[in-house]
């Protein structure tokens, strides 16, 4: 399979190819409006393949996306939690907890993982030309190296505001806990920040990938015994809000025209 | 460019390269149109190498980011580039244009009916002669613009590479000059995965 980390370092965010060489198709996973589509496009190109599918993890609040452009150009799929169902403004292929999306001999299964926001899901990758045991898991904004994605950011809309910053402070911790951490200590993990990225606590690490075994074991958001020790941590750690967060977050919606932030 | 502006470049005797991946290429495109692999890294190096400079390309590639990128690409290293489709190969068909196809065998059923075809190996010579399939005749991907005119054969002609790139880019080229030639799915790493023969050695050239 083709594999592909795009850092976009202004904002310490990365989004990802994955590609079948045989079925000569990818998917690009939460593609970033600062890059464009263009951008994704060309790279799937000069791999040989083909973008048949846009995924995202999340509605995100401190970039603006530009995955629902790039389906648009691809005439391909956008797929996203289905809890976003109701609250963006716009089409989008649902999908749920255990769902698997093919894309020629590699398998993309969606793992549920509320917490930063309600809709956020995360994708483990399973190879079949290589084994049956997954190999590595996208984790967007839950959780991240040496962090996890902070859960107090979502804002701008009543949809996504049904919980209070507690509630999802504990889906976070469940989430990444009992959904993420109980997969096999192998699996890779790649997120969706790094390093100084706002969305996650001061002890991110600039490294944007590691393994479920080194968060476990290493990871100082995750070492408390409690879902509310894991808040309060969170919250000492946190940095300050992303600048524009709830007019990006907007866009991401579309409940804002478009527009390119820079 | 329009599907009218295209059909007129074609008149004038204009090549449509085609950019799109070998087997959707192979599904449908506009006829007489050069299979070729986009990449931005070795695009003008590999064109130089495979097509002639004194004739006027229209290129084709979806989604359209890709076309403007590879007609700057050709245009710097010095082909003459009319301009590219608009639209794609859908708004060509929805005008009514005329579509061509390539025909695609697997490996195994090339296997099966291996006395059917003739099996045009398109790779280079050192790949020929690590190993190829029985009866293959060494036909360099460099070379086919100047000689696909030269062969011949009485049965549909197998084109064959390492994976489908260049094999597309011959199987093109062969139906320009009217031979009837099909594209062999996944080519020599799809025939070794299935573990099937080679034979090694002198290559036999046209």
């Amino acid at each position: 399979m083709n594999f592909k980390q795009f850092r976009y370092e202004p904002l310490a965010q990365a989004s990802y190819l994955l590609g079948c060489a045989r079925a000569k198709e990818a998917f690009i996973v939460d593609p970033i409006a600062n890059l464009g589509p263009d951008f994704y496009v060309l790279e799937a190109a000069d791999l040989g393949l083909a973008v048949t599918g846009v995924l995202e993890t999340h509605v995100h609040a401190d970039y603006v996306s530009c995955a629902r452009a790039l389906a648009e150009m691809c005439g391909c799929p956008h797929y996203l939690g289905q809890a976003a169902a109701g609250v963006v403004r716009y089409d989008f292929t649902p999908v749920a907890d255990s769902q698997v999306l093919q894309l020629g001999q590699v398998a993309v299964r969606v793992i549920a993982t509320p917490g930063h926001t309600p809709e956020h899901v995360s994708y483990l990758i399973t190879d079949a030309a290589r084994g049956t045991d997954p190999w590595y898991l996208l984790t967007g904004d839950s959780l991240l190296v040496g962090d996890v994605g902070r859960p107090d950011l979502a804002v701008d809309d009543s949809g996504l505001a049904i919980m209070d910053e507690a509630l999802r402070a504990e889906a976070q911790w469940r989430s990444i806990r009992e959904k993420l951490l109980t997969l096999p200590d192998h699996v890779e993990v790649y997120p969706g920040h790094y390093g100084g990225s706002t969305c996650g606590g001061v002890n991110m690490s600039g490294k944007a990938s590691s393994t479920i075994w080194f968060e476990k074991h290493h990871n100082r958001a995750l070492a408390g015994e409690s879902a509310q020790a894991f808040a309060t941590f969170v919250r000492k750690t946190a940095k300050p809000f992303p600048e524009q967060y709830t007019r990006i977050k907007s866009i991401n919606l579309g409940l804002r025209e478009a527009e390119r932030i820079r | 460019m329009t599907p009218r502006e295209i059909a007129e470049a074609l008149e004038r005797r204009a090549v449509v390269l085609d950019l799109r991946q070998p087997r959707i290429f192979a599904a449908g495109h506009v006829p007489g149109a050069v299979s070729l692999q986009f990449n931005r890294a070795d695009l003008a190096e590999r064109s130089e190498m495979v097509l002639p400079k004194d004739v006027e390309y229209v290129v084709h590639a979806e989604p359209e980011p890709i076309a403007l990128v590879a007609a700057q690409i050709l245009r710097q290293a010095g082909f003459e580039v009319a301009g590219h489709m608009a639209g794609g190969l859908r708004t060509w068909e929805l005008e009514g244009r005329p579509v061509e196809r390539l025909l695609v065998v697997d490996v195994s059923e090339l296997r099966a009916n291996l006395d059917r075809y003739q099996v045009v190996d398109a790779r280079e010579g050192y790949e020929y002669r690590h190993g190829h399939i029985a009866g293959a005749i060494l036909f360099p991907s460099r070379e086919a613009w100047m000689r696909a005119a030269a062969l011949s054969s009485r049965r549909p002609l197998a084109v064959v590479c390492g994976d489908q790139v260049r094999s597309s880019l011959v199987a093109s080229l062969l139906l320009r000059v009217g031979r009837e030639a099909v594209l062999v799915a996944g080519g020599m790493s799809a025939w070794l995965e299935r573990g099937y023969p080679l034979e090694k050695g002198v290559p036999l050239r046209v």
